[in-house]
């Protein structure tokens, strides 16, 4: 049996070659299926990845509260809950996280988007992030001049990324300069280091955008807090737990018994959150599904179209002894043959484009075995699948009508 | 006196009965049958077209199966096996010689051959072996590499009676093997079968041509889905054919060497 295996392979691999270029056409199909997968693969662990280093940054001690129950967004729901639902957490809430034992640092999030202008700019649709001064530490943000807003602070200051300084001032040196967010006037006190982390748990981009005090945030939103997030830090890693489980008890206690949120720790934060990745990543799925299936049936196609062909072979190997199984083992491995080809070809290219695209991103593509078990995986499957048909059609002819058959 | 002692007989068919189509349609192709053949013999099976003689051909070879009757080979009754025990004694116990030969056009002529132990599980560097060592009995050894399309059509035809025996059958089946070639080919490939017939192997030929019956030890005349009249013929001497060589390349040689020798 094991001989017949290796023959087989080699006959698979001998007519393939003869019709060679329709098989590479065939392979086409299921490469840029792979293709897809691997790239969608490659980045979300990618991103992955670079969030987990965020996260693990500072001993491993954090934990995300947000609001809706479930807040990991998967590929069904590209638009995230927050962004058109009132946030259920409140400012109580977070004093009363505040003030549970084990808690070390506690810093809501109130993301805002709006126009800011300077003497001669004016920037559109800018994220601005409205938080406390714990948000530094929680999120290990340094800033490379001046300071951070803290309790003393007046109303109207602002910390700016510096790519938000660059775009306002055309510099980023701009430390006492004063711009405007949504009409109201910002003097600018701090200036962040340059992060390069557009992919982050805290679903915005520090460097481009202006980080401003809870209270000024609440005057952009009739006075009320609209909090996406809280950020908090146990005082050491084993207490993370238990600070956690406390927080849950007295937010279900604060919401009526109703669990409106949900705390994250560890991995379960590193999921990616970006609305934009989501909705590449499904565009993505959707094209690796559908070329797949077309593929797969042009991997039936032209299996059917080589049955026929080979008719009178089928036939002849029948009357010297080739059993139904024999026959259908070679045929499926012909097309196990184009469909891992293909999966071969849509590896190399999908890292190929990977690359290419995370040339333009702040963070590169992974390489995980399990990228490869699940490409490799793909390509198996669709090739039994769509391969099996043909081959059950050629064991099925008949030896005596397949000879008579004119070539 | 036939040069083979007859020993037990290779085939025995009881009553094999072939029927096709249903209800009014229904036809007989073969209406009971009987036939023993014993080790040895050469068998010729005449016929007007029609006559089941190509349906009782394709059952001996187990490509078909028979709607009543028994068929016992080498004393194992087949007729009723599974498909995949009757592919194994295809590949065990049976050559198959077909009028168009069937050979495969992506292989050479040495894979050609080996393709019938390929489903008898003999590994690959055996396989051209056995392959190679048949052919040489033909007189095919230069042409091992050819592919079937650069032969004649007689070597095309000897390359697949070494397909058919290269597996060591016990039986050969041969349907109208000349049916494709000019009558110059023709009697080549009955002197190979005679050949073999005289090295002790078991052919059942069926044809349309009276001439060739003298080859063969017995010919069968069928009519109607059932055997008209069974006769033993004597062995033939090989002076009634016409001799051909069956090395095409000798014979170019020994006519220049003639040629030189005149000349001298």
């Amino acid at each position: 049996m094991r001989l017949l295996l290796i023959d087989h392979i080699k006959t698979a691999v001998h007519s393939l070659k003869t019709t060679r270029t329709r098989t590479l056409l065939t392979t086409l199909g299921i490469a840029i299926g792979v293709a897809s997968v691997t790239i969608i693969l490659s980045l979300s662990h990618g991103i992955t990845s670079v969030i987990d280093r965020q996260v693990r940054a500072n001993d491993n001690n954090l934990a995300v509260v947000r609001p809706g129950t479930d807040s990991t967004t998967s590929f069904a729901s590209p638009i995230m809950q927050q962004s058109f639902a009132t946030s259920t957490l409140s400012e109580n809430d977070i004093t009363d996280i505040e003030n549970l034992s084990h808690a070390s640092r506690v810093a809501p999030l109130m993301l805002l988007n709006g126009s800011m202008s300077a003497d001669t700019t004016t920037l559109k649709n800018r994220s601005i992030v409205a938080t406390t001064p714990d948000f530094s530490s929680t999120s290990n943000l340094e800033v490379r001049e001046g300071q951070f807003i803290d309790a003393v602070t007046n109303m109207n200051t602002a910390v700016v990324g510096p790519q938000l300084s660059v775009d306002l001032f055309g510099t980023e040196e701009s430390i006492g300069k004063i711009f405007s967010i949504r009409g109201e006037r910002f003097t600018v006190i701090g200036i962040l280091k340059r992060a390069n982390q557009p992919f982050n748990y805290n679903n915005v981009d520090l460097d481009t955008s202006a980080i401003i005090s809870l209270e000024s945030g609440k005057k952009f939103h009739n006075g009320t807090a609209q909090i996406q997030q809280i950020n908090l830090r146990a005082d050491n890693q084993k207490n993370l737990e238990k600070l956690v489980a406390s927080a849950e008890k007295k937010l279900v206690k604060n919401h009526d018994g109703e669990k409106d949120f949900t705390i994250l720790t560890g991995e379960q934060i590193t999921r990616p959150t970006s609305n934009v990745f989501t909705t590449i990543a499904i565009v993505m799925t959707i094209i690796a599904a559908i070329s797949l299936l077309v593929g797969g049936i042009g991997i039936m196609n032209i299996m059917l179209v080589g049955v026929a062909e080979r008719t009178r072979e089928i036939g002849l190997r029948k009357a010297v002894g080739a059993s139904n199984a024999a026959l259908i083992n070679q045929f499926l491995i012909e097309s196990l043959i184009i469909s891992m080809l293909g999966g071969l070809l849509g590896y190399v290219a999908g890292y190929a484009i990977a690359f290419t695209i995370s040339a333009f991103l702040t963070f590169s593509p992974a390489f995980t075995w399990q990228i490869a078990a699940i490409a490799f995986g793909i390509s198996i499957v669709v090739g039994t699948l769509f391969g099996l048909y043909p081959a059950i059609r050629a064991a099925r002819k008949d030896a005596i009508e397949s000879l008579r058959q004119y070539r | 006196m036939p040069k083979h002692q007859i020993s037990s007989p290779v085939i025995e068919l009881h009553d094999l009965i072939k029927r096709y189509g249903i209800g009014d349609a229904e036809n007989h192709a073969l209406s009971g049958v009987d036939l023993t053949i014993e080790q040895g013999e050469f068998i010729a099976i005449m016929g007007p077209s029609g006559c089941g003689k190509t349906t009782l051909l394709n059952i001996l070879g187990l490509l078909d199966q028979p709607s009543g009757g028994e068929y016992i080979l080498d004393g194992t009754s087949v007729g009723s096996l599974s498909r995949t025990r009757q592919a194994h004694i295809r590949s065990q116990q049976i050559g198959i010689i077909f009028q168009s030969f069937n050979l495969i056009h992506r292989m050479n002529v040495l894979e050609n051959v080996a393709l019938p132990l390929t489903y008898k599980g003999v590994s690959h560097t055996k396989r051209l072996k056995m392959a190679s060592e048949i052919l040489k009995t033909f007189h095919l050894s230069e042409r091992e590499y050819y592919m079937p399309w650069q032969l004649s059509g007689g070597q095309m035809q000897r390359v697949a009676i070494a397909r058919a025996l290269v597996n060591q059958p016990s039986i050969i089946l041969a349907d109208e093997p000349t049916g494709n070639l000019d009558s110059k080919s023709s009697h080549i490939i009955m002197e190979e079968l005679s050949d073999l017939h005289k090295r002790g192997n078991t052919i059942v030929m069926v044809t349309h041509n009276p001439d060739l019956t003298t080859y063969a030890s017995r010919v069968i005349h069928m009519l109607d889905g059932q055997i008209a009249s069974d006769t033993k013929t004597p062995i033939v001497t090989e002076k009634k054919h016409e001799k051909v060589s069956l090395d095409s390349k000798r014979a170019k040689v020994s006519k220049k060497t003639t040629k030189k020798g005149r000349r001298k």
